[in-house]
């Protein structure tokens, strides 16, 4: 009888606590909102297209990019190595393993700033670390990298350098995004199995 | 006198977790919202407000223009104040926020910040509250990818 009596104290107890939590609490933010403005606020989230070009040309493997605009214009083009994740389906729990990374580095994109900007408060709000956005986004990405003409008499190294990167990101963003998707996953698959052979991992 | 005893000890645990559990419900800097309220409002771009819209608007909405300092001059939307984004939720503000009765229209020249006070507003329960933009639609692809039908990349695949 003491025992019952014990436990339903502790229910009702823990019932008046479960009623005080939020109904959502699971699907809320983790960070507190002063937190996660300072954050938005700092500039170092920011990936420019000459650095996200540099990531294209080095096959850099501790960077992820995530391309929030819908299948159909993800198929038209985007940026080489690119997840679609359309921005309406972010909160799938199917897509919690892709973007929540703890090395590797997520750096969102859409066409202009906007919906990476949301997908990274999202994200970060979550509390998932290593997000980052495309400054500028594909419209950037098309200003800069594919649009990149150099016209003056004198160049300095490092001009030269971003220019001969862009020149490179734009080759293969146009190469990859030429082929027909049935190739491009066959492409992708030829890297990986090329790359899995010279570390010496298995096929 | 016994089981006293033990309704004591159950209460003794059980008070200090619900007192902490009350001081976060009502602490203001915590997000109480779930996150699918904002997808469900960013649908087809149905929290953005143009220039024209907002003319519309009744006299009780307010904009806020969380724009760099040196651009704020540019825009002469009535009534509007301008709040630097870092403290856009110092309690004098969240006051702000608070007291308007209609619309608040958050504006700045950088998309992305609006755009992230937006999410960030919206998770604290802000309801009512939409963004400035200039453009009808800010994530329209303004360049046409052109392909190259010569590419080859047999040396790849094979």
């Amino acid at each position: 009888m003491n025992a019952r009596i014990i436990f339903s104290v502790w229910l009702v107890g823990l019932g008046i606590i479960v009623a005080f939590l939020p109904i959502n609490g699971a699907e809320s933010f983790r960070l507190e909102s002063k937190e996660l403005l300072a954050k938005s606020l700092d500039e170092v989230h920011y990936i420019s297209v000459d650095q996200a070009a540099r990531y294209l040309n080095n096959e850099d493997s501790t960077v992820q990019f995530i391309d929030l605009r819908s299948p159909e214009e993800f198929r038209e083009c985007n940026i080489p190595g690119s997840v679609n994740i359309p921005f309406p389906t972010l909160l799938d729990p199917a897509w919690e393993a892709t973007i929540r990374q703890k090395s590797t580095r997520t750096i969102f994109y859409g066409n202009g700033d906007q919906t990476a900007a949301y997908a990274w408060t999202i994200a970060t709000g979550k509390g998932y670390k290593n997000c980052f956005i495309l400054k500028g986004g594909l419209n950037e990405w098309f200003r800069t990298v594919m649009n990149s003409n150099f016209s003056g008499d004198k160049i300095t190294p490092a001009e030269n350098a971003r220019f001969e990167a862009r020149v490179n990101a734009r080759k293969a963003f146009t190469q990859i995004n030429s082929l027909p998707d049935s190739l491009k996953s066959r492409f992708f698959s030829t890297k990986r199995l090329k790359q899995s052979k010279l570390d010496g991992g298995c096929e | 006198m016994n089981q006293l005893k033990k309704f004591k000890t159950a209460a003794l645990v059980l008070l200090p977790i619900l007192i902490l559990v009350i001081i976060r419900m009502n602490n203001p800097d915590v997000f109480k919202e779930s996150v699918s309220k904002a997808m469900e409002e960013t649908k087809d771009h149905g929290n953005l407000i143009t220039p024209d819209h907002l003319k519309k608007l009744a006299a009780s909405s307010l904009v806020i223009d969380l724009s760099n300092k040196d651009h704020h001059d540019s825009l002469q939307f009535h009534p509007t104040i301008y709040i630097s984004p870092e403290r856009l939720l110092d309690p004098e503000n969240r006051e702000i926020l608070d007291r308007t009765k209609g619309t608040v229209v958050l504006y700045a020249d950088d998309v992305a910040i609006s755009s992230k006070a937006w999410i960030i507003l919206n998770q604290l329960g802000y309801s009512n509250l939409y963004i400035l933009t200039l453009e009808e639609d800010p994530e329209v692809l303004k360049y046409k990818f052109q392909p190259d039908t010569s590419a080859r990349l047999e040396e790849e695949l094979n």
